[in-house]
């Protein structure tokens, strides 16, 4: 079994409970996992391959769809569908044949009333993969900032 | 006597004229050779300056005014996506200013 960031801390037969809530999905080359705006149900675990988390930009009046972050094996794409409203703020398609396990909002919330112990040590991960996610961000956005202050003063 | 003054007149201001025109024509010359290093700068300006004198600016290809092609473009965005993902990367491993604020060899700032 991959190193799951979401299952850190589990022991081993809990993890594989949650994984048994989880169905596993096969992903194309190419191929759409979800799309920006779209009701997020399901959150996702990479089991093998790589995902591309892409948001719209105009290109010279094209839409395109730029890359803002990448997941491989072990990684948690989709938290949207545990925090409302439940919206996919990113679309998420696969470069290769990749390989996920869609664990359902409603499977986990069952879960989670059954057994808190495990409910919070995924609430814990998955609040270690938001966090790392917004801290990143900020220092990329702090970056572009420093550039346009720079342009600005030149 | 007073056609042949009013023919000298006459010439003697068209005289004038013709040196007040040439003066200034190589007073022009001449600045345009001390601002030659700014010529570079103004050639790239040229293709957006207004019409002059019933001259419509002259109208460039799209492959002109967007000189990189878009696959390539998009492949620099990505590429800086990267860059910075990894730089931010950084910081977080080791929180401070001076990695906040490294330097990019991305090719869409420089």
């Amino acid at each position: 079994m991959v190193d799951i960031d979401l299952l850190k801390g589990l022991a081993p037969e809990d993890a594989e409970r949650v994984l048994a809530l989880g169905k596993r999905v096969m992903l194309t080359t190419g191929a759409e996992l979800f799309h920006l705006g779209d009701a997020a149900d399901s959150i996702y675990l990479v089991a093998r391959g790589r995902l591309r988390l892409t948001l719209p930009m105009q290109v010279r009046s094209h839409e395109e769809d730029i890359l803002v972050e990448e997941r491989s094996s072990g990684q948690t794409v989709g938290w949207s569908a545990l925090i409302p409203p439940y919206r996919f703020t990113l679309t998420a398609s696969a470069p290769l044949e990749t390989e996920v396990i869609a664990l359902s909002r409603e499977a986990l919330t069952s879960y989670f009333a059954e057994h808190p112990d495990t409910a919070y040590t995924l609430s814990f991960n998955l609040s270690c993969v938001i966090g790392h996610r917004l801290q990143l961000f900020q220092a990329m956005w702090l970056r572009e900032i420093q550039r346009m202050v720079e342009l600005r003063c030149a | 006597m007073e056609m042949l003054l009013m023919g000298a007149c006459l010439s003697v201001f068209g005289l004038a004229v013709c040196c007040l025109a040439f003066g200034a024509a190589t007073r022009d010359s001449g600045n345009t050779t001390a601002a030659a290093p700014a010529v570079e700068k103004e050639t790239i300006k040229a293709a957006v300056s207004p019409a002059r004198f019933f001259v419509d600016p002259p109208v460039l290809p799209m492959a002109a005014r967007t000189r990189v092609p878009i696959e390539a473009l998009l492949l620099q965005i990505e590429n800086h996506v990267r860059l910075e993902h990894a730089a931010a990367e950084c910081f977080l491993e080791s929180p401070n200013a001076s990695l906040l604020h490294s330097r990019t060899i991305s090719t869409l700032v420089n």
